[in-house]
């Protein structure tokens, strides 16, 4: 390490135990810490409606899930289009809590983090489930094997009474120390509470990279017979990258059923999967902060997608339906974009700004 | 038991109808190694120009399923030109997904044509009377689309058979490169391969459209339920994707014909596919008809 740890320019390590190190530089960990502490502060200077509130709340939740969907394709190599529906399990979970014991169940209040994580291990099991065929099947097959777990899952949810045939389950509102959280500071109490979840869940993704179970999902991922001759178990390895995805996700949907205050079955389609899976494109498959930029780049272009088409739909008056087809249109020519001529999503643009100004203002 | 048989008709009639839907997958699938998430989007548009031309601009309906057929065969070359072609050595999710960002692109195109969220039905122009054998009905349209489909299905296998371009296609489908080296053009063959996809999957939407009517929903459905009709058949066979069409169809009318209302149960049709299809997929995942490919880890 050089003598000024503001001005560390390159790389200095004398053992792994430093490389092995979450921030490599002094100011990479300050500017961590003082965006966490923006994050978290934010709130309480500026005042903005529930509307947007809810909005970044459904960010967070999509990080969630991306960061599940990240591991098992960009880390493990696994594709899968049924996300949604291990989102959705999530969702259900509590759901089928609050249908057993009643929405407003002490347990469905007070301890929801355990319901949380209950949630999450649901997810897990189903995941771990639906890996199964991954020990026998590749890249198209096991994309066409996801995909029908996803439709028996939304076929489940629609054709049993115990979930309400799809319709909306009501989930109680949650207790915090100070007793409920009303409605107003309904969408704030749960963006603190996801925001923790992410830091957390982040640095989960961060430390398991640097572990050998993390290092197995990509040698898996290169190449399953060279890991398989290395004594890791490329079998056991699919099936737990899926299950780990499916807590992720299972996560991510009670947090779902939470922040909405209900289950319903169109937040769990097959075409929320292929939202997801767009995120993690955008993003930037295989890396950690692509986790983070995916979902804000894809929910900030719906939003302005929404207000161009109102802004459209204002002088169009015969057109039909301005905003349903333009929605589709622009998503899909994000990823078709983004695949055709960045394939490495945002995080390589993040990655080029990084080693330009790594060793600024000496660029050799 | 004229009930089971009724079954069986609808069930051969919805099978054929997946057989042509799941001809283009297959041939696209068979020379580039690229499933198509798009073809719902093809098929629908198919129906829709076919509409389009009868309804709106007076073209008589034989000439309209022509010029359909025609506008998606340069509809589905182009997009191989313009999308796919440069995805070639690129990794499996990215073509993938591709042509899932495809169908979002065709679903909003096709939104913003007035055609997006109604119902539509053509003119009919066959008897609207059934014809009734033995208790069993069954439609001139039904019958006329199985007959156009499996007079299609017969030209199609003859092209593969016996003509030259359909020999280089299966050339390329067996080895690229040796296919190269003896001078087929094989980005020829790839966009060939999707047009006559293109092809037949207007000729299924004009069928569909006529049988069932017009409505996008239900048409761009058709690019999902494919998938499980393909996987039983063998992803690269084209007499697989016919057998298992019909097996498919089969199993759905049977399955919504006995099961539902029965034991609580609802829209089995709808999700018999994919229970069929985790089935294969676990005990024979390369269908039945499909060359074996699958390599355990």
């Amino acid at each position: 390490m050089s003598q000024n740890r503001w001005l560390a320019t390159g790389n200095f390590f004398t053992s792994y135990k430093q490389e092995q190190r979450t921030f490599f530089t002094h100011l990479d960990r300050t500017i961590f810490t003082c965006f966490l502490v923006i994050l978290f502060g934010w709130p309480l200077v500026f005042e903005i409606s529930n509307k947007y509130m809810l909005v970044l709340d459904n960010i967070l939740i999509a990080i969630v899930a991306v960061m599940g969907l990240n591991l098992l394709l960009g880390f493990a190599g696994l594709i899968s289009i049924g996300h949604a529906a291990f989102v959705g399990i999530g969702a259900y979970t509590v759901a089928s809590v609050c249908q057993v014991i009643g929405e407003n169940h002490v347990i469905v209040t007070h301890f929801w983090p355990v319901l949380i994580v209950c949630a999450g291990i649901m997810g897990a099991i189903f995941g771990a489930f639906v890996g199964l065929p991954a020990l026998r099947l590749k890249h198209l097959y096991l994309a066409i094997a996801t995909l029908s777990f996803q439709m028996i899952f939304e076929w489940v949810i629609q054709f049993m009474s115990f979930f309400n045939q799809g319709q909306t389950i009501y989930v109680g509102r949650a207790h915090w120390l100070t007793g409920q959280v009303g409605r107003s500071d309904h969408y704030l109490f749960w963006y603190y509470i996801i925001l923790t979840i992410v830091v957390i869940l982040g640095f989960g993704v961060r430390n398991l990279l640097k572990t050998k179970y993390g290092r197995c999902l990509v040698a898996v991922r290169d190449n399953d017979r060279a890991a398989d001759a290395m004594g890791m178990n490329p079998g056991l390895t699919k099936v737990y990258a899926f299950a780990l995805a499916g807590f992720f996700a299972g996560v991510a949907g009670a947090l779902h059923a939470y922040l909405y205050r209900g289950v319903g079955f169109e937040s769990f389609t097959l075409h929320a999967s292929v939202g997801y899976l767009a995120m993690a494109i955008v993003g930037g498959l295989g890396t950690l902060n692509g986790i983070f930029w995916g979902p804000v780049a894809i929910k900030f272009l719906d939003i302005q997608v929404e207000q161009f088409s109102e802004f459209v739909g204002q002088y169009l008056t015969s057109a039909p339906n301005v905003a349903t087809a333009l929605k589709p249109l622009s998503f899909g020519l994000v990823i078709v974009l983004f695949l055709m001529y960045e394939p490495r999503g945002i995080a390589n643009w993040w990655r080029i700004v990084k080693s330009y100004t790594k060793l600024w203002p000496f660029r050799y | 038991m004229s009930y089971f048989f009724q079954i069986v008709v609808s069930g051969i009639v919805v099978g054929s109808i997946y057989a042509l839907a799941a001809l283009g997958l297959v041939l696209v699938y068979k020379s580039s190694r690229v499933a198509n998430f798009a073809h719902g989007q093809i098929i629908a548009a198919g129906a829709f120009i076919t509409f389009f031309l009868t309804v709106r601009l007076g073209v008589p309906i034989f000439f309209s399923f022509l010029a359909s057929m025609l506008i998606t065969f340069f509809l589905a070359m182009s997009v191989e030109r313009i999308f796919l072609r440069r995805l070639i050595g690129e990794p499996i999710i990215s073509v993938i997904m591709v042509t899932i960002g495809l169908a979002s692109i065709f679903d909003g195109l096709i939104y913003l044509t007035p055609f997006g969220s109604e119902n539509f039905s053509f003119p009919t122009f066959l008897p609207t009377e059934s014809i009734v054998v033995g208790g069993v009905s069954i439609s001139w349209t039904q019958l006329v689309g199985v007959i156009i489909t499996f007079v299609l299905i017969g030209c199609f296998s003859w092209f593969f058979k016996k003509s030259t371009v359909g020999i280089s296609m299966r050339a390329v489908s067996d080895d690229q490169f040796g296919a190269m080296s003896v001078g087929i053009s094989v980005p020829r063959v790839f966009a060939l391969a999707w047009a006559t996809a293109g092809l037949s999957a207007a000729a299924a939407g004009c069928i569909i459209g006529n049988i069932t009517g017009l409505n996008f929903e239900t048409l761009h459905a058709f690019g999902i339920v494919v998938f499980p009709v393909v996987i039983l058949g063998g992803l690269d066979s084209i007499l697989g994707a016919v057998v298992a069409g019909i097996i498919m169809g089969l199993i759905q009318q049977f399955a919504s014909g006995y099961l539902d209302g029965n034991f609580g149960l609802n829209g089995t049709g709808d999700v018999m596919p994919y229970i069929i299809l985790l089935i294969i997929l676990l005990f024979k995942p390369h269908g039945l008809f499909g060359i074996h490919e699958i390599e355990r880890v």
